[in-house]
């Protein structure tokens, strides 16, 4: 794992349950802003499909780093939290480092009895849809056979 | 005006529950999907009650034992005449599920917000994120309801095979069987997509307004009595997919049409699309 997703981990799995939501609540609170050149682009493309509020994700490639821009609405604190923690903990990995997320993240940080079963899957399957967006992305620009930045289709 | 509720006094106006926000016979308590909605802003003076991490069983598929239900009202300073009003996200459709479980162990005096947490959020409403410490209560649970409002499997069989009326809170997709989830969220383990044989679908969300005030009698009785034929005095067993959207379609039907026998199937289609040589129709 990413040393900063790493260290994420073990302060969330580090703490009590209230300790653990505040936690996630300032994730919530510091998702920045989608910025302006991706704002236009909040379409089905880009919605994560598992996710019942409107959430967007997007993968951007600069060489072998990993670059996620993400917007999700504060009235759907738990999945905005989450989509901000894996922005920060794999912002500037690598292909592979993102893939190798262990895809038992949410359990890892000690949210399963925090947030119960029925709401870690909905999480897990944010972090399943970036590995597909991260591949698919990776797939796009290798058959197009260039080196220059790539975002997904925009 | 239109006709009355026909228990009126379950539901109660965001004004109201600011005259009592400081009433110690008043205990308010949110019940949301969203859990860390609470942390981010709530009533003053409310709790929160999870109905995954609070009120169900965290190893047997059930609801907590009478017991820990005590325990947990105690901490919530929850006493046996405490009047207890729920409000939440979605309408109201999680703390419907509260009350419901809060009538299973008998509480007497529950009540809902109209309007839930949306609205009192667009009205601008008094919010906080301190959490309240309230004094433990002496909880004992004293009856259950459980027979009045919950029936299993092999009732709902019984119940289905005799034509007996079933409501089926899902999305229309869901009751088609063309989905074995709400659309966009995570698929929770049907193994056959459809419904109950002989059940009408009535989601759950047509009993509400779009602000998450319920909807009049009026409108109410134009839903459940013309387009679906029920009538107040039938037994009606209404499901979903894990007994929450319908514990809103229940309370709906008991408190604000007055009906007298309705039980919701908590083990719904995550019980029935797995269950060996369930009947099961598909289509609309």
């Amino acid at each position: 794992m990413p040393t900063s997703l790493d260290a994420i981990v073990a302060d969330l799995s580090g703490c009590d349950r209230q300790e653990r939501i505040e936690l996630l609540l300032d994730f919530a609170k510091n998702l920045p802003p989608l910025p302006d050149r991706l704002v236009a682009h909040k379409d089905a493309s880009h919605r994560v499909e598992e996710c019942q509020s409107p959430v967007y994700l997007f993968v951007e490639l600069d060489g072998e780093r990993v670059f996620l821009h993400a917007d999700a609405p504060i009235e759907a604190p738990t999945v905005r939290g989450f989509v901000s923690l894996l922005l920060e903990g794999l912002n500037g990995a690598t292909v592979d480092e993102v893939l190798q997320v262990p895809s038992n993240l949410v359990e890892r940080c000690g949210l399963g009895e925090t947030l119960g079963m029925l709401r870690v899957r909905g999480l897990t399957g944010v972090l399943r849809r970036l590995k597909a967006e991260v591949t698919r992305t990776a797939i796009d620009r290798a058959r197009s056979g260039t080196d220059q930045p790539t975002t997904t289709p925009i | 005006m239109g006709e009355p509720y026909a228990h009126p006094e379950v539901l109660v106006s965001a004004d109201w529950a600011v005259a009592h926000l400081k009433d110690p016979n008043v205990r308010v308590v949110e019940s949301d999907e969203d859990i860390l909605l609470y942390d981010l802003a709530h009533i003053p003076g409310a709790v929160r009650i999870d109905w995954q991490g609070d009120l169900q069983d965290q190893l047997v598929r059930d609801y907590i034992d009478a017991e820990k239900f005590a325990s947990l009202c105690s901490r919530a300073g929850i006493a046996n005449d405490t009047t207890v009003v729920f409000y939440g996200d979605k309408s109201n459709w999680w703390a419907c599920y509260a009350f419901w479980a809060f009538k299973l162990f008998g509480h007497g005096d529950c009540r809902v917000l109209n309007g839930g947490r949306k609205l009192w959020l667009e009205e601008g409403r008094p919010t906080t994120t301190d959490i309240p410490r309230y004094a433990p209560t002496r909880y004992t649970v004293k009856g259950s309801e459980e027979e009045r409002i919950r029936t299993f499997r092999d009732a709902v069989a019984a119940h289905a095979k005799a034509g007996r009326p079933l409501i089926d809170v899902r999305s229309p997709k869901e009751f088609t069987g063309e989905l074995l989830h709400m659309e966009a969220y995570p698929q929770e383990g049907a193994l056959r997509g459809g419904h109950i044989p002989g059940a009408k679908n009535v989601p759950w969300s047509r009993a509400v307004n779009d602000d998450g005030t319920f909807k009049s009698v009026a409108e109410l009785r134009a839903i459940y009595e013309e387009e679906v034929g029920l009538r107040p005095g039938d037994p009606v067993v209404a499901y979903c997919r894990i007994g929450e959207r319908s514990s809103l379609t229940w309370f709906v039907l008991t408190y604000l049409l007055g009906y007298s026998n309705v039980k919701n199937y908590d083990g719904s289609w995550t019980e029935w699309g797995n269950l060996v040589r369930a009947p099961i129709a598909k289509g609309a």
